[in-house]
């Protein structure tokens, strides 16, 4: 068996997050809109009509282009990618060619916890198409449907160099450039609902075989672009120890068979006759400009996560599952500012955090919980009023109430218990309850202490000092003997 | 009034009636209705006439008479068909918009609206503005109203005969390669150019984007200083529109600075190509300038001779592209096919025209895979050495003058000699088209009844200086303006 | 060298543009084309080298579009207007085929 060396690249398409079109005034808030209501003479291509780039498109273009380290061309222009499909009212593409906005960056990111590198081949700005619908009530039968809300909502498609070895790092260079568009807010980065695509191209090579360039395409989430990926790599591979050929092709995944599907290129190669869009004058970018964006740029992911390993002591693990979000990030942080105790915040966020957001189907931007409620929370947790157990059952009340800790614990009437008299009656009551427990532990059984533990906070109803119980049970039971 | 008045009227003449109250703008436009009714039938300038709207339009204008009149308010005017007018068609001559009816106004339609003027129709032009003799349109040739056997010249063919038969007091055009100079000179009456970018293009329906640029076509030049002032300056929906004001007559020199201008004369516009007396009659108005002291000089537009089959690659090239909309899914004509490929093609096929049909191929051939470079590329570079003479050239002399078209019109439905022929009618109006100057073609005299049209060429944005001598020059040959008789072939 | 077009190519750029035509007509068009890119041999003649391409007239900065949304009202008049509408949609024939699903996924 023989080696083989996997080299793949990807192709990312980000809708930009601007408020109306990309060469017209109509609005990009097209999901489940009426079809064909967010359209003008310009977005439907009438006769007559003409482009007049949103100035917002190039900012955030730039935006991206920046933050993947790009070299910017001092002029770019628009060129036209001529070819007939329904969704194509023009029947040409406003597209960047030969002068896009920016080329030859890089984006690091880690994986299985070692840092890489991809080079960016170029990032440039194109235009959307509508969406054809082959499924409905409404649709004569032998039709498709063409709805235009989508045409001209502004894209970057950027390009990496083909430096990603395995489907693993190919997904999570993705997860990282999806997270640095959304910190930037260049895009929302949703692969659900399209507004994130991404195509691959992978061969598989030996020190005797020259690679072979796949493309694989329809792949909708960051999992099956591993799967799709990893199949790739496992069928190529048997192709090529079986002596058989690996042909140039493109391939479609199919995620409910967990097959990829060549699509059977077509007889005649598209010939898109690419020239420079006479309707839209070449614009320089000027350096002031270049600087302003570049000055406004956030952290990026990559730099917070190195932050706050170093700032907060965090590990790379926990700093990495803190900067996935941004909004989580600056909850971390904001959280921080009122009750500084990193580690502590991070375990709580990481888990009690996510599990309640996870429950209630929520972000933390739309919870009800802010980071100075969960500072109050952790801080009585922290000074012993209240027990880890009981504070849990706060938050859940913070996040479906939006009331505060301090309220909750008042309200319920929930404090700790840390007299040794009360709670010493309370433990020989549930010893007495308990012989079997008892001989258990005595007889060398660990487990039973922490049940007799869990009895006394039933007991107490969680609100027994746990450390406390906990001594005054050994001591107890050590007179027992 | 009887329409024969109106023979030598300027807009500023209907303004000062209307003004006057002397006439109501329902009047004027049952006047020009009653015309069109006339005329059409021999000269079919019109592909639609306005005719309910502009008169509710006018009936409305007439009950509320404001104090102060905007420019051009009652005024009527034509618009050729490839101008968007909104709740109108705007066919482009072509049986794939045939059935379209635009639903938003062109930038200058809505300026000449907001300036009181009144949308007369859309008339007739070659398909797309593909030709120079309007027997390209899908619906039928117009006739020149000075000879109603011979082409008025296209493609903005319908507007100049109906400016020169009095249907409409003014019109609408585009040029791209000479479509408002060829017709105007080819119909005696006064056709402009204007600076790329003076104008805004949406709502002029692309045929070559980066060539395309409407203008007016008058019977004075006074009036096209008029049209030009309401209809030009930066617009927000165009980017390839200058960040310019309107223009204003004020950018006019005064007749004194006007003397002191330095005219070039090309020597390459005086070759053989051109019919003697269009070469003379030329000469006779040189000579006149020449009498009042004007300083000729002669210079050189070295690359004139290469200009066509740049022009002829390049335009093709934008036309292949602008015209891939018509598709049959949105809009105009749709023929139902098998499948997605058998309803473009048969679409396609059955929409378009000869003339469109080779000038798509022609396009893209040229941007194909493996050609660019020799054609489309080749060609806007020739387009950059086309662009450098008129630099050098208008280093030597403030403007230049030049005969409009190198024949007289031609007979309709004419054998078309060779192909290549019939394109190089275009040869005197193309090269500024590719430079982007302003242009303008005025009546310099008539040979037969037939006109023969002046060429002005400006530097870019010197409407001022380039209006300023046509003005004068107009005023020094004192020609009559058209009002032809519209009998069935003259001279028979 | 002189540049020709053969039928094949002539047929290809028919395709391309999504045009048909007869076998007559097809032979009448590469005459015409032939002929215009004959003439176009002239331009040979020229040292095109160091000379940059005009593909736009016109300098200084284009205008650009502020990010604001403005609705236009039109829509439904393009729509009554259009060959074949059904449920808000233009209605196309099916596009099934794998040639169409591959153009399909081509797009952008």
């Amino acid at each position: 068996m023989s080696d083989f060396t996997t080299t793949i690249g990807l192709e990312v398409h980000c809708q930009l997050l601007t408020q109306a079109k990309m060469f017209c005034r109509c609005s990009t808030d097209y999901i489940g809109k009426e079809p064909n209501t967010l359209v003008c003479p310009v977005c439907l291509g009438l006769p007559g009509s003409l482009p007049v780039l949103n100035q917002k498109v190039v900012e955030l273009a730039l935006r991206a282009a920046l933050a993947l380290h790009c070299q910017i061309l001092p002029q770019t222009l628009f060129h036209r990618k001529n070819y007939f499909y329904p969704d194509l009212p023009k029947g040409y593409q406003i597209s960047q060619y030969n002068l896009p906005i920016g080329i030859d960056g890089f984006l690091e990111f880690y994986s299985q916890g070692v840092r890489k590198k991809a080079r960016i081949r170029r990032i440039h700005i194109e235009e959307d198409a509508g969406k054809l619908v082959h499924e409905g009530a409404f649709l004569p039968p032998g039709t498709s449907g063409v709805d235009c809300n989508r045409c001209g909502i502004p894209l970057v498609e950027i390009v990496t160099e083909p430096d990603l070895s395995s489907p693993e790092e190919a997904r999570d260079c993705l997860m990282m450039l999806r997270n640095i568009v959304c910190y930037l807010e260049v895009s929302d980065g949703n692969m659900e609902e399209g507004s994130l695509r991404c195509d691959a191209n992978i061969s598989l090579s030996s020190s005797s075989l020259t690679g072979v360039k796949v493309e694989v395409k329809n792949m909708n989430s960051f999992r099956s672009v591993y799967r799709a990926l990893s199949y790739e790599v496992e069928r190529q591979r048997k192709l090529l120890e079986e002596g058989k050929p690996v042909f140039q092709e493109t391939r479609h995944w199919d995620e409910i068979k967990g097959v990829t599907v060549s699509a059977r290129g077509k007889e005649e190669a598209e010939d898109y006759r690419y020239f420079p869009d006479p309707d839209l004058l070449p614009f320089s970018l000027k350096t002031e400009m270049i600087e302003e964006i570049k000055s406004g740029l956030l952290e990026l992911p990559l730099e917070k996560e190195e932050r706050f390993m170093t700032q907060y002591e965090l590990s790379q693990g926990e700093a990495e599952i803190l900067v996935q979000d941004r909004e989580i990030a600056d909850f971390f942080e904001d959280t921080l500012r009122n009750f500084n105790k990193p580690r502590m915040v991070c375990n709580w966020i990481v888990t009690e955090v996510f599990r309640n957001l996870k429950e209630l189907g929520t972000t933390i931007s739309r919870a009800k919980i802010t980071p100075s409620h969960l500072a109050e929370l952790l801080k009585m947790v922290d000074r012993k009023e209240i027990s880890g157990t009981m504070a849990k059952s706060v938050l859940e009340e913070m996040f479906t109430s939006g009331a505060r800790a301090r309220e909750i614990v008042t309200r319920r009437g929930m404090a700790l218990i840390n007299d040794e008299k009360e709670l010493e009656n309370i433990v020989k009551e549930v010893i007495e309850k308990n012989p079997q427990s008892v001989a258990d532990y005595l007889s060398g059984k660990e487990k039973a202490l922490q049940f007799l533990i869990g009895q006394v906070m039933k007991e107490t109803r969680g609100q027994a000092d746990p450390e406390l119980t906990r001594n005054i049970l050994i001591k107890v039971l050590s007179s027992e003997e | 009034m009887k329409i024969e008045e109106f023979k030598d009227f300027t807009i500023q003449d209907y303004h000062h009636l209307l003004e006057e109250k002397k006439i109501s703008p329902l009047e004027l436009v049952n006047i020009f209705l009653e015309r069109i009714e006339e005329g059409e039938d021999k000269i079919h300038a019109f592909l639609f006439v306005n005719e309910e709207k502009a008169k509710n339009e006018a009936r409305e204008k007439t009950d509320n008479w404001p104090e102060e009149l905007p420019p051009l308010w009652g005024l009527p005017v034509a618009i050729k068909d490839n101008i968007c007018t909104q709740g109108m068609p705007t066919t482009c001559g072509s049986k794939m918009l045939e059935n379209f009816v635009s639903p938003y106004d062109a930038t200058v339609v809505e300026r000449l609206k907001a300036a009181g003027a009144i949308i007369l129709g859309k008339t007739n032009m070659d398909e797309f503005a593909m030709g120079s003799s309007t027997e390209n349109s899908t619906f039928g040739p117009t006739h020149n109203p000075l000879d109603l056997r011979r082409t008025p010249g296209g493609s903005s063919g319908g507007s100049a005969a109906s400016v020169c038969a009095l249907e409409a007091p003014c019109a609408l055009g585009s040029d791209t390669g000479g479509s408002v100079r060829q017709p105007a000179a080819f119909c005696g009456v006064v056709g402009l150019r204007p600076t790329y970018g003076r104008v805004p293009r949406y709502g002029v329906v692309g045929l070559a984007s980066s060539l395309d640029q409407a203008g007016p076509i008058t019977r004075k030049v006074e009036d096209a200083i008029t049209i030009l002032e309401v209809i030009s300056g930066k617009d927000s929906r165009d980017s390839t529109c200058a960040p310019y004001p309107p223009f204003s007559r004020n950018e006019i020199p005064s007749l004194e600075d006007i003397r002191k201008i330095k005219v070039g004369v090309p020597r390459e516009y005086f070759s053989s190509r051109v019919e003697k007396v269009i070469g003379e009659k030329i000469q006779e108005a040189l000579g006149k300038l020449k009498g009042e002291g004007v300083e000729l000089v002669e210079v050189s537009l070295p690359h004139t001779d290469y200009a066509l089959e740049a022009y002829y690659i390049v335009a093709s090239a934008e036309a292949s592209s602008n015209l891939a909309r018509y598709d049959g899914v949105m809009y105009g004509l749709r023929v139902e096919g098998e499948d997605l490929q058998d309803m473009y093609f048969e679409t396609r096929t059955l929409g378009f025209g000869k003339e469109v049909k080779r000038r798509i191929i022609l396009g893209t051939y040229s941007l194909s895979s493996g050609h660019y470079d020799e054609y489309y590329l080749k060609s806007m570079k020739v387009r950059t050495l086309v662009r450098k003479d008129f630099e050098e050239a208008l280093k030597q002399c403030n403007l230049l003058i030049t005969p409009t078209t190198p024949s007289f019109p031609f007979f309709l439905g004419e054998e078309t000699q060779d192909l290549y022929e019939r394109y190089t009618d275009d040869i005197f109006t193309i090269p500024s088209a590719l430079a982007g100057l302003p242009s303008l073609s005025l009546n310099c005299g008539y040979e037969g009844g037939l006109p023969v049209g002046l060429q002005i060429i400006g530097g870019p944005f010197e409407e001022g200086k380039l209006l300023g001598l046509a003005l004068w020059l107009e005023k020094l040959l004192a020609l009559p303006s058209p009002f032809p008789e519209l009998k069935e072939g003259r001279g028979q | 060298m002189k540049e020709v077009v053969y039928l094949s190519e002539l047929e290809k750029i028919a395709r391309l543009s999504k045009l048909g035509f007869s076998a007559e007509e097809l032979q009448s068009f590469l005459r015409d084309i032939n002929d215009i890119v004959a003439h176009f041999e002239k331009l040979n003649q020229l040292d095109l080298q160091d000379v940059s391409p005009t593909s736009h007239l016109g300098g200084g900065e284009p205008p650009f579009f502020s990010d604001e949304p403005q609705a236009w009202e039109g829509s439904e008049e393009v729509l009554k207007g259009a060959p074949w509408v059904a449920g808000g949609y233009f209605i196309v024939p099916r596009i099934v085929d794998k040639e169409e699903k591959e153009n399909e996924d081509r797009r952008i």
